[in-house]
């Protein structure tokens, strides 16, 4: 052996500062899955108190007029349709994600499942029995269907879920857009709408409540259903193998292909069952816009992410972006700060958790080397 | 087996550099000591810590302790670029190039020759020739990388290193995606660098190749150096044993009871990957109460027979039949329904999901029937959590998997105890063939014991078992056949009477087993 025969004592392998018990113990407490969802809630929070200083506002009273803003008890049948849609749209995204995709389309299958409801309840003319039920499944058939497309062009021809989504929602809206402005419009009307439906044809209501109907209990339901799947079902404990690892999962059996169909066939029937609540509630029509104007796809998904896709968390993610949402317009009317802080806030989040992907992705990158 | 190498100038030393990601010990005090002109073959199977020392040299990773001397003179890259200055040069096993740019373009990037502050592009086609004369790698400079064969790209990147005047250059791999053709221009162009003074350091788990081309070895095993060898002084026998070591197996197959009926038949398989055949015409059976061993170093096609079995990778050519029915149409699920079970070479990118419990691990495959899931009737397609985690503790305990509880995640388990849990799942199958690729790697020896006892066990209950090994004494110890597989073929077979370590390292090296070993392994 030709190697030097004495090595300097200090080469020996040190412990690294890394087993030292306090950064043991500190190491697992960073590592607790709900650290980094509350970092980045509130790395967002202060980054947004030190935009409204730099407005030359007072950060506290616009936080404060957020969340009264938020849960003034006269409002929360408004604030309740709001976190009901969004958590649709975060259960939406959130099927996908669990086996590791993104869809990234909701938009266009929010407005097809808007369109869908409106063919039914503008032109069947069905019993009041029937016509919410129906105008329910035809939008989610059609969202569904939509959706669904992304899978075989991943598996088939290796396009990417998250992109062929986000490119197919365009042609979607546009064309459900073309199709209220020059086909199903009111005659007549300045805006680009249909007729308002018929009485038997809209929203089942839940007492005099004037935004929280039928429609929202539908919405929860769904959630709870896919806490079910995931947590207790094969096709669930496919989507948590495949999202973990997905070679793993095609060695177990795991038919992936078909998995992801079904994913984004749920997740796009998710979203329209959501544009078909939307439409079907007041003022019971399909307006032009109206379905993307609130943001509730990027918000449902921003929810989403931050719960890591796991449905128990899911509602309580979507608190928060409820709250920036609906005290965003009441802190712009009491405390002078624009609402489209609130879409910063959005923003940052959604930025600190992309980075946390950078940042493990670095870490193992040189795992990858090895 | 450690021979002593003569004297001489050392350009680069490595000098006791070891490296540890989380629990996995890449190199454990490895010394390395390359001389100017020489040819320097790096060898060991995969995980051998090959290419982890290879990326400290070149200052992708950082070593925990050791030094680099370059010229005598420590040194500390702390990136490539450190590296490149340093006269270092490397060319990747997956290229990394610039395809709609052309050989000039790539060659001179990070290195432009300028004129007026902009590209000459004229200087750096003008380069590429010189550059292509000088060491016989002549390539159109104007021609599009995407036009380029995977040969021709090898020799841009060895160029892209050479314009940057690299002195010792570093090649990974580099025959894996080469034709034989390509190999021979290849080695052509690592001797004329090496005779004009360059030292070429050739990362490789081929032996023909370390022995045609190569002034000197030093050989890796888990981490550690096993052998140091002048070409000129070393055998193809040396080279295997240093590179698969053997170990003192205290359990070994009794060699009694007759196989059975035909379980598994493989019939003249192909498989092509990146227009390389990976397999080639593999034809074998196994049958009922029988372990057939595949020998082999590790990427000699073994793997991807495997997947064949298994489904997870389609054939070019040939079948799969098990217990007499023709499966190779047929989806993994289905194969594993017909009764197929697999312990996979690769534990974390396989065979289990590291972030998921150990219960999780251990339902994939067994979530659709009892008694975690069900088959048939109203509790189809759900799970039982509580009879999955029931599950999970008597397999815990049956195989002695040493963790806190079964909500434990197996990336927190030691290889050993993750080992444990993947073949824990896959024997619960009671499949009628199991397949096991390395089962002991990166074990500890009281669990390599245990898990042989198993292995063998399947066999007295009747089973098919595959062994897949490249650790000689473990295929000897177990197998009623061995087969031994080289560059995608199986070019021997030794039944459990005749089999030798010398004639299946033989084998393994490309000597042809039915003549005399001593002509063997020359490429």
């Amino acid at each position: 052996m030709s190697a030097p025969a004495e090595l300097p004592t200090d080469q020996a392998p040190r412990p690294s500062w890394r087993e030292h018990p306090v950064a043991r113990v500190a190491g697992i407490a960073v590592r607790h899955p709900a650290v980094i969802p509350l970092g980045a809630v509130i790395v967002a929070v202060l980054i947004g108190g030190v935009i409204i200083v730099a407005a030359g506002l007072d950060p506290i009273t616009a936080y404060a007029a957020v969340i009264s803003g938020a849960l003034d008890p006269d409002s929360l049948d408004y604030t309740f349709s709001v976190w009901a849609f969004i958590c649709g749209m975060a259960l939406a995204a959130a099927i996908p994600l669990r086996m590791g995709e993104f869809n990234l389309g909701g938009n266009g299958q929010l407005v097809l499942g808007g369109l869908a409801a409106a063919l039914v309840a503008g032109q069947l003319d069905l019993p009041a029995i029937l016509s919410v039920p129906v105008a329910l499944i035809a939008a989610a058939v059609l969202a569904g269907s939509f959706g669904a497309i992304s899978a075989p062009l991943a598996t088939k021809f290796n396009i990417p879920i998250i992109i062929s989504t986000l490119l197919l929602s365009p042609i979607a809206i546009a064309l459900v857009s073309y199709l209220v402005r020059f086909q199903l419009g009111e005659e007549g009307s300045a805006v680009a709408q249909t007729e308002r439906f018929p009485d038997e044809a809209q929203m089942w209501s839940i007492g005099n409540l004037s935004y929280t109907n039928v429609g929202l209990v539908v919405i929860v339901l769904l959630m709870i259903a896919f806490w079910l799947v995931d947590s207790r079902t094969a096709v669930g404990f496919e989507l948590r193998v495949v999202g973990a690892n997905r070679r793993f999962g095609s060695y177990g059996g795991v038919r992936v292909g078909r998995l992801a169909i079904g994913a984004m066939a749920a997740s796009g029937a998710v979203a329209g069952i959501v544009g078909a609540i939307i439409v079907l509630s007041s003022p019971y029509r399909l307006i032009d816009g109206a379905l993307l104007s609130p943001g509730y796809t990027f918000a449902g998904l921003a929810a989403a992410l931050l719960a890591g896709g796991r449905p128990a968390l899911i509602p309580v993610t979507a608190i928060l972006f409820t709250v920036l949402q609906v005290g965003g317009a009441s802190m712009e009317r009491s405390a002078d700060v624009p609402r489209q802080l609130s879409d910063v806030l959005q923003g940052v989040v959604i930025i600190v958790l992309a980075l946390r992907t950078v940042i493990e992705s670095r870490r193992s990158g040189g795992k990858g080397a090895a | 087996m450690t021979n002593a190498l003569p004297a001489g100038a050392a350009d680069v030393e490595l000098v006791g550099i070891s490296k540890r990601f989380n629990a996995v010990v890449a190199n454990d005090g490895v010394d390395l000591v390359l001389r100017s002109g020489t040819v320097h073959a790096v060898m060991g199977e995969n995980g051998a810590g090959k290419s982890t020392l290879m990326s400290i040299l070149f200052g992708l990773v950082s070593a925990e302790s050791g030094q680099i001397l370059v010229g005598g003179k420590p040194v500390t890259f702390s990136s490539p670029l450190d590296a490149i200055a340093a006269g270092l040069g490397m060319v990747h096993q997956h290229f990394r190039l610039f395809d709609s740019m052309t050989v000039a373009a790539n060659v001179v990037y990070g290195a432009e020759p300028r004129r007026f502050g902009l590209i000459d592009t004229r200087a750096a086609e003008a380069r590429v020739r010189e550059l292509g004369a000088r060491y016989g790698l002549e390539i159109n400079p104007r021609a599009i990388v995407a036009s380029l064969s995977v040969g021709e790209r090898q020799r841009v990147e060895i160029l892209k290193a050479l314009h940057r005047d690299a002195t010792i250059l570093i090649l990974d791999e580099p025959t894996a995606v080469l034709t034989p053709g390509e190999v021979t221009s290849l080695f052509t162009v690592i001797r004329r660098a090496a005779d004009t003074g360059t030292t070429v350091v050739l990362v490789t788990h081929k032996i023909n190749e370390v022995l045609s081309v190569s002034d000197e070895v030093t050989v890796l095993r888990d981490g550690r150096v096993t052998g140091r060898f002048a070409t000129s002084e070393a055998t193809s026998a040396d080279l295997v044993q240093a590179m698969t070591g053997r170990e003192v197996l205290s359990v070994s197959n009794p060699g009694t009871g007759s196989a059975g009926d035909t379980v598994l038949t493989v019939d003249a398989i192909d498989v092509i990957e990146d227009r390389t055949a990976r397999v080639k015409n593999v034809s074998f059976t196994v049958r009922a109460g029988e372990i057939v061993g595949i020998a082999g170093v590790s990427g000699n096609g073994q793997h991807e027979v495997v997947e064949a079995i298994l489904g997870t990778r389609s054939v070019d050519a040939g079948s799969v039949e098990l217990l007499g029915a023709d499966v190779t149409a047929l989806t993994v699920r289905d194969r594993r329904a017909r009764g197929v079970a697999v312990i996979p070479e690769d534990r974390r990118g396989e065979g289990t999901a590291i972030t998921m419990s150990i219960a999780e691990n251990l339902t994939l495959g067994h979530h659709r029937s009892a008694p975690v899931g069900a088959s048939r009737g109203i509790r189809k397609g759900w799970i039982s959590l509580r009879a999955s985690r029931q599950r999970a503790r008597q397999l815990i305990g049956d195989y002695d998997v040493r963790t806190s509880g079964e909500q434990q995640s197996v990336g927190s388990l030691s290889g050993g105890n993750a080992q444990k849990v993947v073949i824990a799942r896959e024997l619960s199958h009671g499949a009628p063939l199991l397949i096991a690729e390395q089962p002991t790697q990166g074990v500890d020896v009281g669990a390599i014991e245990s898990i042989h006892g198993r292995l063998l066990d399947y066999r007295a209950d009747g089973g098919a078992v595959l062994l897949v090994s490249h650790e000689i004494t473990e295929l000897l110890a177990l197998a009623d056949r061995i087969l031994v597989m080289l560059s995608g073929e199986i070019v021997a077979e030794f039944s459990r009477a005749d089999a030798t370590t010398a004639k299946i390292g033989a084998a393994m090296a490309g000597a042809s087993a039915a003549t005399d070993t001593t002509t063997g392994a020359s490429a």
